[in-house]
């Protein structure tokens, strides 16, 4: 009875029915260079699982984790905003079902804050999250000058005494722009939060710059800035390092959680103070 | 479609997708970069996802595609600017990578020597685990092509691996 290199292969990968299984493996319990076949397809699955399963043992990227949780809160945010007048309107309780959502995403949120402290542990990771962000801050001092050049024509950034600051369209943005709004004109809020010392700050991930702005004395000032990030047409490789990086930012300077939609319109509505 | 169970299920397939795109890549940065633009992808495509049918299959397909575009354009980029110190040894830049990495173990070697579209087959049935019938879906190829190139690989890979497989 003879077996065929493709019915060999697919015994070894479970795709024969029980009759041809049977079949199959009755003629390579007949023939021992069938059977040393058999053997070696088998080895070569396990080898290929012990070269390529410690990978999925491995800690996921919190940048990952949260970029889904973020899309989550959004969501839920979005769904209360569907339902209501738009801002500035001021929102109505949410319904029961709509506290879970939010409640989920935080949940989540806080889960992947634990596994980052789990990281935190382990020697090697966070030396490189650090190590991009010091790359992050070196390149945000040449930025700082190329911001200038670069959004010029609106003018949504201007030097202060106390650094560069939005103004602008892009203080227009950060005043009012929900994170739930996704992208509008080029620019996203990608999360708002309160840092030590209870300012208000938001990241931003717009298509020529992304970063982090902190309300001040009236104003925001731009306390991180990277090239690039949000548009669509960003650099496969460049507009999701940036965003996990200006995350991985904004996670180092946050008090408590990040705002979730009712507390940002509440915050857009006091105007940050 | 509740979002919260599509972001739910999406998360706790993280792991699995990170093993898949160092599976396709060969390298844990390009990895890193894939499962990142494929989440964002998944993310905005949320709403084109059938409940009912396997997320999985559905993401792997995202992951699988955006990872075929990127080497497109690099060795399209490969060919447009060739940089003196690369000379001749052009081809897409994780094969370049695994060549030129020293500690490279021999699965690795062996993996990154396939072409790309028998690499996938491989990863897709022996490592991710798909029938054939879910991996051809995921690539977009009929049954029948799917494990031809199945075959080849696997053939390539012991042939490669010898006894040490």
């Amino acid at each position: 009875m003879s077996v065929t290199p493709e019915e060999l292969m697919a015994l070894a990968d479970g795709e024969l029915s029980g009759e041809e299984a049977a079949r199959v493996e009755a003629a390579i319990a007949a023939d021992p260079v069938l059977a040393r076949r058999l053997e070696a397809e088998r080895g070569l699955r396990a080898a290929l699982r012990a070269r390529l399963d410690p990978v999925a043992q491995e800690p996921v990227p919190l940048a990952l984790t949260d970029l889904i949780a973020r899309a989550a809160a959004a969501d839920a945010g979005q769904g209360m905003t569907d339902k209501v007048a738009p801002a500035p309107a001021p929102a109505p309780a949410p319904s029961p079902a709509e506290v879970v959502d939010l409640a989920a995403a935080r949940t989540r949120r806080k889960e992947a804050e634990k596994a980052r402290d789990r990281a935190a542990r382990r020697p090697n990771v966070p030396i490189f999250a650090d190590r991009r962000m010091a790359f992050a801050i070196a390149a945000s001092l040449v930025l700082g000058l190329m911001l200038g050049s670069q959004l010029h024509r609106q003018g949504p950034v201007t030097q202060t005494r106390a650094g560069l600051a939005a103004s602008g369209s892009l203080a227009r943005t950060l005043d009012r722009q929900l994170a739930s709004a996704g992208d509008v004109d080029g620019l996203r809020m990608l999360a708002s939060f309160r840092r030590q010392g209870g300012d208000y700050c938001r990241v931003f991930a717009g298509t020529a710059t992304s970063g982090i702005a902190c309300r001040r004395d009236g104003t925001w000032l731009l306390e991180r800035t990277m090239a690039g990030g949000g548009g669509p047409s960003s650099d496969y490789r460049q507009a999701g390092s940036v965003q996990g990086d200006m995350l991985t930012a904004a996670q180092d300077m946050m008090r408590g959680d990040p705002l979730d939609a009712a507390q940002e319109r509440a915050a857009i509505e006091k105007g940050w103070r | 479609m509740r979002t919260h169970d599509f972001c739910d299920q999406l998360t706790a397939l993280l792991p699995r997708l990170r093993r898949f795109a160092r599976g396709l890549t060969q390298n844990a940065a390009d990895a890193d970069d894939l499962c990142q633009s494929t989440v964002e992808r998944a993310l905005v495509a949320r709403g084109q996802w059938q409940e009912g049918t396997r997320l999985d299959a559905w993401v792997y397909r995202i992951m699988r595609n955006q990872w075929i575009d990127e080497t497109r354009s690099r060795s399209r980029r490969a060919r447009t600017f060739v940089h003196e110190d690369e000379g001749m040894n052009v081809g897409i830049a994780g094969d370049r990578d695994a060549e030129n990495r020293v500690e490279l173990g021999n699965v690795d070697r062996a993996l990154a020597r396939l072409p790309a579209d028998q690499r996938e087959a491989v990863v897709l049935v022996l490592v991710e685990g798909f029938a054939y019938k879910e991996a051809a879906e995921i690539i977009g190829i009929p049954q029948g092509t799917l494990t031809s190139r199945l075959g080849r690989g696997r053939e390539a890979l012991l042939k490669e691996l010898g006894e040490t497989a």
